[in-house]
């Protein structure tokens, strides 16, 4: 607009129809722009989405031609005979998990308080630099040093191993998720429950970890995704285990008069197999029968994790509803 | 700071002698700094029991940092650090070994959101006393029914006792945080502009709910609104910075609300009062 026009001539111009006919051209600009803006968004979406369903159909579709009930129930079978099933990767599976949640779950959500209530101390500082540089330590690395740590002190491979390696793999993502989770937690609700006395602890369990409680599940959850995933790791530390079967140990250490202990230690102290190594090796090996059930192994991996995400997901919102009164 | 001299000689008035009230807690001589800012500058006070003092001002005067200094909640910042005392029947609270965890069960505070934990209105309310050891299901609900109440909320909350804190209107969940202070017993009721987030209805529920409880406690209120000051309180405190570099907060003027209000001895304080700053 030209300064100099005063504010009569402006209205004059308008009654002119002067400014009419520009702005229609502009709008029509305006108009085109802004729908190849928005195809070309649309499209770029629909790009990146193709691997994803083409990904999860393909999985589906040659997966779950050769699944069946005892691919879940059944120990493998010698090489060359079809059928069997891996039943030993999936208990193996849940083990490594079970032994790297617990390994990092306290350690994680420990250190994300310290991170997010005292940021800018030494070891606040410290904890936060180093979680972002274990995060790009390739997982390879950590089954490596794994591997010296406890595998060469112990003379074995074992899923103790396993899961210590997966558990420094979930720790960043444990430790970030849950100190952003516990940032957004209002910094009155703390002060309510020191106001009336409480200590800082006792807020911090009572109070605050409640009220971050998804979030920090949600943490835990994605760390779990994340490890059970990997392979990379366990190749040096679990090794795999084509007998590791629960039942069998339980059942042969009750037999044999063995104290709960020693068949712990069977479970926990001798090399598994979990999913991802399984197809790992399955899809390395000549028989075609072994290849199917590598495909199978991917459905089930990507089911297992869909199915925990689902899951958490159901159950976050029955909490915040019930949280919020609804 | 010009104003000094007349502000302590005011403060004077409201001495326990001259009123024959029971003084409660007693600010002489505090300072208080974060960091290398002075953002409370000598701040002497004498606050009686069983009456309602408001602190007003205008924003970043200190107020509130003011109102926190008395159960420690500035605690909670780093690199703070105070002079002079706060006496609390008698007692310095900022004193070597003086215990945070005693002091603020008997300096309860109400903020100014209201913010109960996500749990059920039960729990909220049986926070504080569990804290102190109370874990008899027969005595947490004589206190939950007591402090609530005691809070006004009572009859609108007895038959969803187990229904969640946050599901409450904001009124409400500000009635359900000075029952959960309540709870515990305290001596002193400190309120950070506690119906600054609410509507005029539940604003009143709160200003007649303040005039119930000063029976049994000593309340102290920060507020922005004047009206609700000179509605509520039996004494005002006006505080100011002293000047724009500094940004120290000091006590300009303390006395009674009536005669801070009508007759107020410093010139601050009338500008303030009648509108014409801040």
């Amino acid at each position: 607009m030209n300064p100099a026009l005063s504010l009569s001539e402006v209205h004059s111009t308008h009654a002119a129809g002067n400014r009419i006919k520009y702005s229609r051209l502009h709008y029509q600009r305006r108009k085109y722009t802004n729908w190849i803006m928005l195809s070309l968004t649309g499209l770029l979406t629909l790009l990146a989405l193709i691997p994803l369903f083409w990904i999860v159909g393909y999985v589906i579709y040659k997966g779950g031609q050769y699944i069946n009930l005892s691919f879940f129930t059944k120990m493998p079978l010698p090489l060359g005979m079809s059928g069997g099933g891996v039943l030993h990767a999936i208990e193996g599976t849940l083990i490594l998990t079970l032994l790297s949640a617990l390994f990092a779950i306290p350690p994680g959500v420990l250190a994300a308080f310290y991170a997010a209530y005292k940021p800018n101390t030494p070891l606040g500082i410290v904890v936060r630099f180093g979680t972002d540089v274990l995060a790009g330590v390739p997982s390879i690395v950590i089954g490596l040093f794994i591997y010296a740590l406890i595998v060469k002190v112990q003379h074995h491979y074992s899923a103790l191993a396993g899961g210590v390696a997966l558990a420094i793999l979930m720790l960043p993502t444990i430790i970030r998720t849950t100190e952003e989770m516990l940032k957004l937690v209002p910094q009155t609700l703390r002060e309510a429950s020191l106001a009336l006395g409480s200590p800082e602890w006792k807020t911090a369990i009572s109070v605050i970890l409640p009220a971050a409680s998804n979030g920090v599940v949600t943490g835990v959850l994605l760390g779990i995704a994340r490890a059970s995933g990997e392979t990379a790791p366990l190749l040096f530390t679990a090794l795999g285990n084509e007998n590791y079967e629960i039942g069998r140990i339980v059942n042969s250490g009750v037999s044999a008069h063995q104290n709960v202990f020693t068949v712990l230690g069977k479970i926990f102290n001798q090399p598994v197999d979990s999913l991802p190594l399984t197809l790992w090796k399955y899809a390395q090996q000549p028989y075609p029968e072994r290849i199917n059930q590598a495909w199978a192994a991917a459905l089930v991996l990507m089911l297992l994790v869909l199915v925990v995400n689902i899951l958490a997901r159901i159950w976050m919102q029955i909490r915040t509803s019930r949280m919020q009164g609804r | 700071m010009m104003n000094r001299p007349q502000v302590s000689s005011s403060t004077l008035t409201v001495g326990p002698s001259l009123n024959g009230f029971e003084k409660k807690v007693e600010i002489a001589g505090f300072s208080l700094y974060y960091g290398k800012f002075k953002a409370l500058g000598n701040v002497s006070m004498t606050i009686p029991a069983n009456k309602i003092t408001a602190i007003i001002g205008p924003s970043g005067c200190g107020k509130s940092t003011l109102l926190r200094a008395i159960n420690q909640m500035n605690r909670l910042v780093l690199n703070v650090h105070t002079e002079g005392q706060v006496i609390l029947d008698g007692e310095d609270i900022y004193a070597p070994g003086a215990d945070v965890v005693d002091i603020r069960r008997r300096v309860g505070m109400v903020f100014q959101r209201p913010n109960p934990f996500p749990k059920s209105i039960y729990e909220n309310v049986a926070y504080g006393p569990r804290l102190y050891g109370v874990n008899r299901r027969f005595e947490l609900d004589q206190i939950v029914e007591r402090s609530l109440r005691q809070a006004a909320l009572w009859d609108e909350v007895k038959d969803k006792l187990s229904h969640s804190g946050m599901a409450l209107s904001g009124g409400q969940q500000q009635r359900l945080c000075i029952a959960r202070a309540l709870a515990v017993e305290p001596e002193v009721i400190l309120m950070d502009e506690p119906a600054s987030a609410l509507d005029p209805v539940a604003t009143l529920k709160i200003e007649e709910l303040m005039q119930s409880l000063k029976e049994l406690y000593t309340i102290i209120i920060v507020t922005h609104n004047m009206q609700q000051a000179a509605r509520v309180s039996d004494y005002t405190a006006f505080m100011m910075i002293d000047n724009p570099q500094t940004r120290t907060g000091v006590l300009v003027e303390y006395g009674p609300t009536t005669q801070i209000f009508t007759q107020p001895k410093n010139r601050q304080t009338e500008d303030y009062v009648t509108g014409r700053f801040g």
